[in-house]
């Protein structure tokens, strides 16, 4: 206790050595922790993206397959296509109306996947109400007669409603992401799916316009059929609001148009009932636990799929990596940065204490000589380093509070804009131009309507005091201290008080 | 952990016999140079209350006996006894013996520059484990009676005279009441008056306090006051 008080004199009453040693340790302490503070909140906030992008994956046709089956498909002639449908089996009928779509045993075998945590079937299509009128797309079909001509020989009437199907309401994308909100009634269910229950959810303006309530019932047409058994009654249970195109139309936005701002949702087993694709989704859709086993996944769909091209596993992992990457590059950036200041803080505190101790030698040999033991004296000058330490460390502790956002900022905004770059260099490519051309959303962004390569979430980094800071900035306190105690341990070891005393 | 305290009450050694008895000490220093025999078969006796001057040349031996006597230096061969203990035996705790049987005063007075007076006084109590306001208490007394007044006690070491700085470290080397006080060359750094002045006080520590005082200068005109003188060369000892 008595050396702890002396070695606290000692540090008061030698402020001028001790200032300069304080001021050094505190800039390379304060860019230490600094450095420290700005990598684990970027190694912490990677881990959170995580935690919601980059898990996200579908199975669905390929963009290749898809292409090629539209080229093919514009070079036949309307004539052409008729004959060919007459000709058909219902095996190749079903085939041919099925053939951009996937099987749901494909879909259903690959959510068996260990890492698969959550999966849902989709299907949209086109189906008739013909009791609606869809205002949205007959002002389109309105615009011109070659549209008008061309969309009534693909069968879409100002009466064409996109229908969506998958298994469960609630877990539809758009109101997973909150761009549509139910205000009236409730979700179909898994077991509505199961059972094919006729049920349908209704947009908000089409309901008002045509006074549908919940518990109203509407009538659709099965695809491709006539006549009274073609007509399926749905019961609306429940009626929703777009809130993305509210949003989106505040700013002025193209996608103020939006034909599936006003479709039906229901169960997955009715639309393929409505479409006649029974056995077919559009795409599965699967949350795995992390974007760490995108690539195992990818390797499981490859055997299950075998050699055929025709579907194709995508996930959000390019999402992620536009988040992660800067992130992980201003983790290993700071990284550098701590370790080199951790080492300059160290040398910094080795050399102080050197010229410290050498020059109170002749007090060394005084205390020694009037009887002081070496663990009192080390003591001493332990406490003087810890006091040193302290110090400049609570110093830095506030100086990072202030600065380590600003460097945080500094090393992404860095890292941001070497990724510019290589954007930029991509874009100029020819197959990036196709890439994009042929770019289709995934359903967890809002599906088939919504604007490809829209609004992604950018790389921020929020460097916020942590808790562990506080652990390592103790641990670096500690082994600073210990660090610059080896100094004085080995000087007062080595030292005779003899020799010391003798010199004038 | 607290550190235990010491007894520090009178140390002097009983009356009668030879508080030091230094026989056959013999101190050798080994360098690339060669070696350099600095101490060579010193042997002689001081008795409790008396002053002993050692004269003799720079480089003679003088400090380095005086640090043999005061544990800093341990000899080749010879013994040191005190109060018929010896010194250089093996378990001898010699922090103990440096603590509270000698006091030493130096040349350059060696004071703790970042401390006052007053705390350069109490350091060898507080080593000792002294509670602090007892440390105070003999620090005041003994600086008041080397003539150091309040207002200097209270003064960083650095601040005062050379006379000053060596009536402190008289105290200093007083704190823990010891009974041999080991000065190396205590006027050496002083003026004439000023020697005159810490000379009579060595003086006054022997014949008052009863405790031996030993004296190395290269300084003849102290030999006035010593009961016994030797003179040193070459690391020899010769009485005068």
């Amino acid at each position: 206790m008595r050396a702890l008080k002396r070695g606290f004199r000692s540090f008061r009453r030698h402020p001028a050595a001790n200032l300069v040693v304080v001021l050094l340790l505190f800039v390379c302490l304060t860019f230490c922790l600094s450095m420290l503070a700005v990598k684990l909140a970027a190694d912490s906030q990677t881990e959170a993206v995580k935690g919601r992008i980059g898990n996200y994956g579908e199975i669905r046709s390929s963009s290749g397959y898809m292409m090629s089956t539209f080229e093919r498909e514009r070079g036949k002639s309307e004539a052409e296509r008729a004959r060919e449908v007459r000709g058909m089996s219902e095996e190749e009928e079903l085939e041919e109306r099925a053939k951009t779509l996937v099987p749901e045993e494909l879909a259903d075998a690959f959510s068996r996947h260990r890492y698969i945590l959550t999966y849902d079937k989709i299907l949209t299509a086109g189906v008739t109400v013909p009791g609606i009128k869809n205002v949205e797309l007959s002002s389109m079909l309105d615009l011109s007669k070659e549209i008008k001509e061309g969309a009534a020989a693909s069968g879409i009437t100002e009466h064409t409603f996109v229908f969506e199907g998958n298994t469960n309401g609630a877990s539809a994308s758009e109101f997973l992401n909150g761009s549509k909100r139910l205000i009236a009634g409730s979700f179909y269910t898994y077991a509505d799916h199961l059972e094919a229950n006729p049920v349908v959810l209704v947009e908000r303006n089409l309901a008002d316009e045509n006074g549908i309530e919940v518990g109203d019932t509407v009538t659709a047409r099965v695809s491709g059929e006539s006549g009274k058994k073609a007509e399926v009654k749905l019961e609306v249970v429940g009626i929703y609001e777009t809130v993305e195109a509210e949003r989106q139309s505040q700013k002025g936005s193209f996608a103020t148009f939006n034909p599936a701002g006003n479709k039906f949702f229901a169960p997955l087993s009715v639309v393929q009932t409505l479409n006649k694709t029974p056995g077919y989704v559009e795409l599965g859709s699967y949350y795995f636990d992390s974007v760490d086993h995108t690539e195992e996944l990818r390797e499981a769909f490859a055997e299950a799929r075998g050699d055929s091209d025709r579907y194709e596993f995508v996930t959000d992992e390019a999402d992620y990596r536009l988040i992660s990457d800067p992130l992980e590059k201003v983790g290993k950036t700071s990284l550098i940065g701590f370790g080199g200041a951790l080492g300059a803080s160290a040398l910094i505190i080795l050399l102080a204490m050197a010229i410290i101790v050498g020059g109170r030698t002749r007090e060394l040999g005084v205390l020694k000589a009037i009887g002081a033991t070496d663990r009192q004296v080390v003591t001493q000058y332990a406490v003087e380093v810890l006091c040193i330490c302290l110090v400049a460390i609570a110093l830095a502790t506030l100086a990072t509070a202030l600065v380590s956002q600003g460097i945080g900022d500094w090393l992404l905004s860095g890292s941001e804009n070497g990724r510019v770059v290589e954007e930029g260099e991509e874009a100029s490519g020819y197959a990036a131009m196709m890439a994009r051309l042929t770019e289709r959303n995934l359903y967890k962004e809002g599906g088939l309507f919504s604007l490809p390569g829209g609004e992604k979430e950018e790389a921020q980094l929020n460097v916020v005091y942590q808790g562990r800071m506080l652990a390592y900035g103790i641990l670096i306190l500690l082994g600073i201290s210990l660090l610059g105690m080896a100094i004085p341990v080995a000087w007062i070891n080595r030292l005779e008080p003899a020799r010391v005393l003798s010199m004038e | 952990m607290p550190e235990p305290m010491e007894d520090y009450g009178n140390n002097l050694g009983g009356v009668g016999g030879a508080l030091l008895e230094v026989a056959d000490v013999s101190k050798t220093f080994r360098s690339k140079a060669g070696e350099v025999r600095a101490v060579d078969g010193v042997s002689f006796t001081a008795q409790q209350g008396e002053v002993v001057v050692i004269v003799g040349p720079s480089g003679s031996g003088k400090t380095t006996l005086l640090y043999i006597l005061g544990s800093l230096e341990k000899p080749d061969q010879g013994k040191i006894l005190v109060s018929g203990e010896d010194i250089c035996a093996p378990g001898v705790d010699l922090i103990a013996y440096r603590r509270r049987r000698v006091g030493f005063i130096f040349q350059f007075f060696n004071l703790v520059t970042a401390l006052t007076a007053l705390e350069n006084v109490a350091l060898p109590m507080d080593l000792s484990a002294v509670p602090s306001a007892e440390q105070e208490r003999r620090a005041v007394e003994l600086l008041e009676r080397m003539g150091i007044d309040r207002r200097l006690q209270r003064t960083r070491a650095n601040r005062l005279s050379g006379g000053e700085k060596q009536r402190v470290a008289i105290a200093r080397a007083l704190a823990n009441d010891p009974q041999i006080i080991l000065a190396d060359e205590p006027t050496g750094n002083l003026d004439s008056a000023t020697g005159g002045t810490v000379v009579d006080i060595l003086v006054r520590l022997a014949r008052e306090d009863g405790r031996c005082v030993l004296i190395v200068t290269h300084d003849e005109s102290i030999l006035g006051v010593a009961d016994r003188a030797f003179h040193m060369a070459d690391g020899r000892l010769s009485p005068r």
